[in-house]
């Protein structure tokens, strides 16, 4: 062992001390068999180690002075990873030779005992069985409930706990633990030897190997299972009565400074300023901006035409251009008004909902299918969200109400004492909004606490990201680095999700459902199944004889061995008559019943048991063993397929509801590690909002419902007039939406990272304005749409473009490109295919034998893009190539690219043209053969305005070229149609496609 | 949206100059160009043309687009290939040969790799290779008799022996292994890529996949998505049959020529449009992507035009043979990408051929006799070309598999995930040929000598391009989110020339 510590003068008394325990504790140690920190680990880091990582300054920051420290680590990490040598830096750093560096080694017995000392869970200072009884007096800090409470949450409550308590056990508390199950008290005061839960634990049967899997739990590991220990062996103390009032994690605290922080104060609303170019003055918010613009010597740029104002604000408010008849009603109304009523008649059109709504499930991160998965499974009941929001968007529904649905829908009045109504329905589907993140849980092998973290996570980002404009993301492992929220901050949000996403006590997104429906609903899906239902026990009937054969000759063979006495037995169970429910033939053709007491013998019911699997035989084993009975029921099985495709589930409503009873507890988590856990924290809101509003504060329900009010709470406080973030968020928003870009330029983080307000004072006299006129959406659409600012044209000035290049001071309109959604409608309503059905299931997508993915029609045409599947694997081509987000949880501003594969869907898909050939149809159905009629008409339908002189001309020589191509190709296709009308129908499809692929279609302006 | 880095796109050469007159309209431009049609200058020009110098853009607009951008410093690769391995290829029977496990073949396992085990009711003991492994090349690195085509090129291969992943399966261990986390809400790494550098030719995806006919790999599309980076920056999938990009190809039914007229007609309206409109970049960009896609759909059908290779070349490949021809088509359509100036290339593998629970043996003959020769083929045609220099080419999976047998339902012995310790390797694009780096326990379970992880490998590969993984950057919800994340990483300096 090498010796290159002359010189070091701290070295020695660490040594000295290390051999003087060495002797104190050897017998100890020696009667447990267990290896102990000063025993066995100091004496040899104190010759080779602590040189360097002894007293300050330490290298790399280790201090390697005691396993306290040894744990906490140094600039990489901990040292060790108790229980896990192989997880263990220090091992790495030994075994490896990396350490101690130099020629020097240590030998392989020294290694080795580190190793053993890690293994058993890096005791401290004495073996377990010294621990006994006087933890105190061994050095060691007390072991008391809350050291332990999260080895039962983690480990133990998915069985023995709130939901379900096997074998009468519920490990929750430490009142129940004692008391016990049906088998006695699960811990014994003071005798850990003695305790079920530690025998059961050591002998590897609790948690039980074959259900570890299917309930995503593991085994403790060897330091909580020393923990347990030693809580039992001080005789499962409770917590100490200061634990729980200090539940501080010691988080920077929040400064005045921080608290003085733009955003974090409540808006106030400023006086509108006064400017020169008063008549330029429709809404306040003009003033505002032309204040700053006149500061350039800039103003506004004149007015839009009245056509080009028109499709503007269809676009905006609806998502889709005005018709050929809407654009010429508005034309001939002349009244001084005529654009305000126009703004008035989009805002009370069911089109807007179905625009607007698209937005806020933009920033809810709405997905029909879960994310995972080969399939991507499908979210069969997401869709009544979806139309809670369009229905409330349409009803101008306060954004405070919106909120407090969105956020505690389920905790408003007790759902389960109600009649079922279309509010009620809606109430509870609104709590949707909390249930959009990617979700694998439904498979067990991703269920792991660690995948259930992340979900929460996610809908923390969601709600934080989307309502209060912040990101916490990063105060999930450590204190925010730009903002003044710390990882407790984080936790607290998190407990306030707890009560409904417990991650102890799981629930996977196919249980989150409230078997709710409106007897309507539910007799429409009664009448749609009955008749597949019947077709259904029919082909399973027929399958049923198909199969007698084989499964006869199976069951012979498997039964061969056996002696005859137990075969006829065997067979007879086999064969008893089973009763199936209505299409629910599980697939098993043979299964052993569970016998009922008074039908069978004992001995039967025993030998259903004991060749349960003797006797189930099922399609996947006649095929393996039949090589021809797969072909041979192949159609059968497809007719089956197709028809349980079709049956209607029974209405549920996907929802968020708090579980009731006594919620877990939630812990900060270290570094973000479940296994790591802190501090107990309780439900709140960062302390760094808490200027001037009421603070966050838990009541009990007052209708008496079992739910803990954590998150009614929270749309309580975010809801207050005086909150700093939620309406100044919600009013960027809207205000992103109609200018393009926010009043705060970075939407989702108006922390000190983010990009500050261009116009700080319009910012907040919008959001109290919003506040005190009722938080209506419709009346900011108003202030914003009507104002001059808005009706500026698009086109720049020389002047703006020297002075305000990007359009900061709005010295211009913004051109823009429609996003995914408004070209996809567009091209519907210009072309005459929409069907303005709204809500409901969502329209299935198909896949076109060239790979390009369609919604599927209905017999009227399409419906709008918020009605088909969205979803995050596959969803339709042209949307996708256009920017439609993944939402990945959530998407909070859009994107927006120009590349050529765009053209390519434009140009060649499928979806454009066979639109276009619709389109001319109609055309030609209304005005007939008359070139110039044609030409208007498809102008006025695909840009709602007649063309130019020079437009039309260039547009009939086209049709006329277009017409003459197609009519040598027809000719030659010696296709039966008259060749001169087929080529003059398609010639006109031709320009229509032009139309819809020009430039000015797809941009607003 | 402030981008981090890398840089802004330096001012490149006029385009006009290029062509080599100073006064050039667009379509004077285009008309000559059509004439070099693959050439590189045109790539430039027609970069140039969708994206014009204008005030607007260059004051930093929220457009993303798929220009060339310089790295942080030299590369070494231009691009890479990426040979994903999904499934999980077995360490122990092709790169890291355990003499041990013969020693103790049977003998129930220790602690540490009972850990790993998720099917205990299926778990047995040890189970040695059945191969023999022997050394190659002057380097004399180690390789599994199922590899012999590969054996002939390891003195271009960097093998890494000590990598390990976080998850036992394949939906997030995949999602580990392209996105840096478990979860599938990350960009890809051909992602991020093409966010840090852009790409040599706009008329090509900046990144490619190539996924095998047989179906989509585990996590389908996910597994190139973009996620929160701009979609334009997402995978585009190129299929290795038919035309290769949807609806690439007008509609049959159309007459050629009415194609043209219509073209024409589009091109008036619009050029119309805009001069009413001056300084509208997006605009211009909009109308330029028109123009684009038509070059683009001659580019990319050549470019997975494979008649146009000789008849060595398709041998080599092992296009004429029936268990090599898929993945050869789809290596050779790599190089003529990679080539092209597409900036990364991915190529999937049919359902799991790796994923060998079961019948070991035969699975992984049937996996190495699709995958060796293209795999070697690829390498030859890269150097012969004088590719390799500038491609860096990656083979490996999302996990290994344990040193244990495993026993299902078919009775003949496989093995489980191993996600603790396994092998990659990677070649060309400034990797120090003959390597072999680091190590697993003696019974090839955990990585335990220069353990390399997964953020570790994403370094490695962005560094090899020229990029500095701390400061490829993309600004979200106010934070600088990255390849790593938050984790430590490191470049595997130890592999490279």
């Amino acid at each position: 062992m090498m010796f290159q510590m002359t010189g070091n003068r701290f070295v020695f008394p660490a040594a000295l001390l290390a051999a003087v325990l060495l002797s104190a504790s050897g017998s100890a140690s020696a009667q447990s068999d267990l290896p102990t920190f000063k025993a066995d680990v100091l004496p040899i880091l104190a010759e080779n180690c602590l040189m360097c990582h002894g007293q300050e300054p330490r290298q790399g920051g280790l201090d390697l002075q005691s396993a306290a420290a040894l744990l906490k680590g140094g600039e990489s990490g901990p040292a060790i990873v108790a229980g896990s040598p192989d997880r263990s830096l220090i091992m790495e750093k030994l075994v490896s030779g990396q350490m101690p560096p130099g020629e020097a080694r240590l030998s392989p017995e020294a290694i080795d005992r580190i190793r053993r000392w890690i293994e058993r869970g890096a005791p401290r200072e004495t073996g377990l069985a010294a621990d006994g009884e006087g933890a105190s007096h061994s050095g060691l800090p007390a072991v008391t409930e809350k050291d332990v409470l999260p080895i039962f949450q983690v480990r133990c409550v998915a069985c023995h706990g709130k939901r379900r308590q096997e074998a009468g056990l519920d490990l929750r508390t430490r009142a129940s633990r004692l008391k016990g199950g049906r088998s006695g008290p699960a811990v014994v005061p003071g005798n850990p030897d003695r305790s079920p839960i530690i025998r059961k634990i050591e002998s590897g049967a609790m948690p039980p190997v074959e259900m570890q899997l299917a309930n995503s739990v593991r085994p403790p590991t060897a330091v909580e299972l020393q923990l347990l220990r030693r809580w039992i062996a001080a005789g499962a103390p409770p917590d100490p009565p200061v634990a729980a009032a200090n539940a501080s994690n010691g988080g920077p605290a929040v400064t005045e400074e921080d608290r003085r922080f733009w955003s974090f104060r409540p808006p106030v609303r400023p006086p509108v300023p006064e400017v020169r170019a008063s008549r330029l003055v429709r809404t306040p918010v003009d003033a505002f901006l032309l204040a700053r613009l006149e500061a350039k010597g800039l103003s506004f740029s004149p007015p839009a035409s009245r056509l080009q104002l028109l499709r503007r604000a269809y676009l905006d408010l609806v998502g889709m251009p005005p018709s050929a008849a809407e654009v010429n009603a508005y034309l001939q109304d002349e009244r001084s008004d005529a654009y305000e009523r126009m703004i008035e008649r989009l805002l009370s059109s069911s089109h807007y909902g179905e625009r607007w709504g698209r937005y806020w499930l933009d920033l809810a991160g709405y997905s029909d299918s879960e994310g995972f998965g080969a399939h991507d499974r499908f979210r069969p009941y997401a869709w009544r969200y979806r139309d809670y929001v369009i229905r409330s968007f349409n009803r101008d529904k306060p954004y405070s109400q919106f909120l407090m649905e969105q956020i505690a829908g389920d905790e408003l009045a007790d759902y389960r004492k109600e009649n079922v109504t279309p509010e009620l329905v809606d109430r509870l589907a609104a709590t949707g909004f909390l249930r959009t993140t990617p979700d694998p849980t439904d498979a067990p092998e991703r269920g792991f606490i660690a995948e259930r973290m992340n979900i929460i996570a996610d809908e923390i980002e969601v709600l934080t990201s989307a309502v209060m404009g912040l990101t916490v993301k990063c105060a999930r492992c450590h204190d925010h680095k730009y903002d003044p929220i710390s990882q407790r901050d984080y936790y607290r949000l998190s407990a306030i999700l707890q009560t409904s996403y417990d991650p102890y006590e799981w629930l996977p997104p196919t249980k989150r459902r409230i078997p709710l429906g409106l007897e309507q609903e539910k007799a429409e899906v009664a009448a749609h199944n009955r008749p597949l239902k019947d077709e259904i026990r029919s082909l399973e009937k027929g399958l049923l004889q198909e199969a007698a054969p084989f499964v006869d000759t199976l069951l012979e063979e498997r039964l061969a061995d056996l002696p005859e006495a137990l075969r006829r037995e065997l067979r007879a169970l086999a064969h008893t008559p089973q009763d199936y429910e209505d299409g629910e033939l599980s697939r098993k053709f043979l299964v052993a019943r569970e016998l009922d007491q008074d039908e069978s013998s004992e001995v039967r019911r025993y030998l259903a048991g004991k060749f349960k699997k003797t006797l189930q035989i099922g399609l996947a084993d006649l095929n393996r063993r039949f090589p021809g009975f797969g072909p041979k029921t192949e159609s059968l099985r497809k007719q089956l397929d197709e028809v349980k495709g079709k049956l209607r589930q029974e209405p549920y409503v996907r929802a968020l509801m708090d579980t009731g009873g006594r919620p877990s507890t939630t812990f900060l988590l270290k570094r973000g590690n479940h296994l790591s856990p802190g501090d107990a924290v309780t439900p709140g809101v960062p302390a760094v909002l808490t200027n001037g509003v009421i603070p966050y504060r838990v009541d009990p329900l007052k209708h008496g419902q079992d739910s803990s009010g954590r998150r009614l709470a929270l749309a309580r406080w975010l809801t207050q007039p005086g909150h700093p973030l939620t309406s100044r968020v919600l009013v960027n928003q809207v205000w992103l939406r109609h200018f393009g870009r926010g009043l705060v330029p970075s939407p989702s983080n108006f922390g000190r990272s983010g990009e500050p307000p261009t116009h700080p004072r319009l910012l907040d006299w919008l959001a109290t304005e919003f506040v005190s006129g009722g938080w209506s959406i419709k009346a900011l659409h108003r202030i914003m749409m009507t104002s001059t600012a808005y009706r500026q044209t698009s086109r720049i000035g020389p002047e703006a473009l020297k002075l305000d290049p990007e359009n900061v001071l709005l010295s211009r309109m913004r051109r823009g490109r429609m996003d995914a959604e408004a070209l996809y409608d567009s091209i519907l309503k210009a072309t005459g295919r929409l069907d303005p059905t709204p809500f409901g299931p969502a329209d299935p997508l198909e896949t076109r034998p060239n790979k390009e993915v369609v919604a599927k029609g209905s017999r009227v045409g399409f419906r709008r893009s918020i009605y088909t599947q969205q979803r995050r694997y596959d969803p339709v081509s042209l949307l996708e190539a256009y920017d439609m987000p993944r939402m990945t949880p959530n998407c909070v501003e859009r994107k927006n690219s120009t590349v050529a594969t765009q053209v390519l869907h434009m140009m060649n898909g499928t979806t454009v043209w066979e639109h276009s050939r619709y389109m001319a149809g109609r055309i030609i159905d209304r005005v007939g053969y008359d070139p110039k009629r044609q030409i208007d008409q498809a102008y006025l339908q695909a840009l709602s305005r007649e063309p130019t002189e020079w437009e039309l001309e260039r547009s009939r020589s086209a049709l006329e070229e277009f017409a003459d191509h197609w009519t040598s190709r027809l000719r030659h296709d010696r296709d039966p149609t008259p060749v001169h009308w087929a080529a003059q129908w398609r010639a006109l499809s031709s320009l229509c496609h032009t139309l819809l692929n020009s430039a000015e279609f797809s941009f607003v302006d | 949206m402030r981008r981090q880095s890398p840089r802004k796109p330096e001012p490149r050469a006029n385009a006009a100059s290029l062509a080599g007159s100073p006064r050039l309209s667009r379509r004077e431009l285009f008309a000559r160009s059509g004439s070099l049609l693959y050439g590189t200058a045109l790539a430039s020009i027609l970069s140039r043309e969708l994206f014009p110098t204008d005030p607007l853009l260059a004051s930093g607009g929220e457009s993303y687009d798929l220009r060339p951008r310089t790295p942080h410093f030299d590369p070494k690769a231009k691009a890479v290939i990426h040979l994903f391995m999904n499934g999980g290829p077995s360490q122990v029977d092709l790169f890291d040969p355990k003499p041990l496990l013969q020693k103790y073949a049977g003998t129930v396992p220790n602690r540490d790799l009972t850990s790993d085990i998720t099917s205990p009711t299926q778990s047995g003991g040890l189970l040695p290779s059945p191969y023999s492994f022997s050394r190659h090349g002057q380097s004399g690195m180690e390789l599994s008799e199922l590899l012999p085509h590969l054996a002939t090129h390891v003195d271009d291969v960097a093998l890494i022996r000590s990598m390990y992943g976080a998850h036992f399966n394949h939906e997030p261990a995949i999602f580990f292994m392209q996105t840096g986390r478990t979860v599938a809400t990350r960009p890809s790494v051909g992602a991020w890529v093409a966010y840090g550098l852009g790409t040599e030719n706009q008329n090509l995806p900046a990144y490619v996949v190539l996924d095998d006919p047989k179906g989509l790999p585990v996590n389908g599309i996910a597994n190139w998505q973009s996620a929160w980076l701009p979609p334009v920056f997402q995978g585009t999938r190129f299929r290795a049959e038919g035309p290769p990009v949807l609806n690439l190809d007008p509609r049959p039914e159309w007459p050629g020529s009415l194609v043209k007229a219509q073209r024409s007609l589009l091109q008036d309206l619009d050029r119309a449009h805009r001069r009413e409109r001056p300084h509208e970049p997006y605009l211009e960009g909009r109308i330029a992507s028109y123009e684009l896609a038509a070059r683009m759909q001659l580019e990319a059908s050549d470019a997975l035009d494979l008649s146009r290779e000789t008849e060595q070349t398709r041998e080599m490949y092992g296009l004429n043979r029936e268990e090599t021809a898929s993945y050869g088509r789809r290596c050779l359509m790599a190089r003529r990408l990679v080539e092209r100036g597409v900036r990364f290339v991915q190529l999937y593998i049919e359902s799991q051929i790796w994923d060998a629970h079961s019948d070991l043996d035969k699975m992984l003959r049937y996996s190495c006799a699709k995958t060796d020769l293209p795999v070697a083929g690829l390498l030859t045609d890269l150097k012969q070309r004088g590719l390799l220099d500038s491609t860096l080419v990656v083979w490996g999976g999302e996990f290994g598999r344990l040193p244990l047998s495993q026993t299902q339902a078919s009775g003949i012995a496989g093995r489980d995930h191993g996600p603790s310790g396994f092998s990659v390797w990677m070649a060309g694009g400034g990797i120090k040929g003959g390597t072999t780096y680091g190590a697993t326990d003696e019974f090839g379970h955990k990585a335990v000598e220069d353990r390399v992880s997964v953020h570790d490998f994403h370094a490695t590969i962005l560094h090899q391009l020229g990029m500095n993984f701390r400061d490829l950057a993309y600004e979200r919800h106010g934070l600088h989110e990255r390849l790593t994340d938050q984790f430590p990483a490191r470049v595997v300096s130890e592999i490279l020339a």
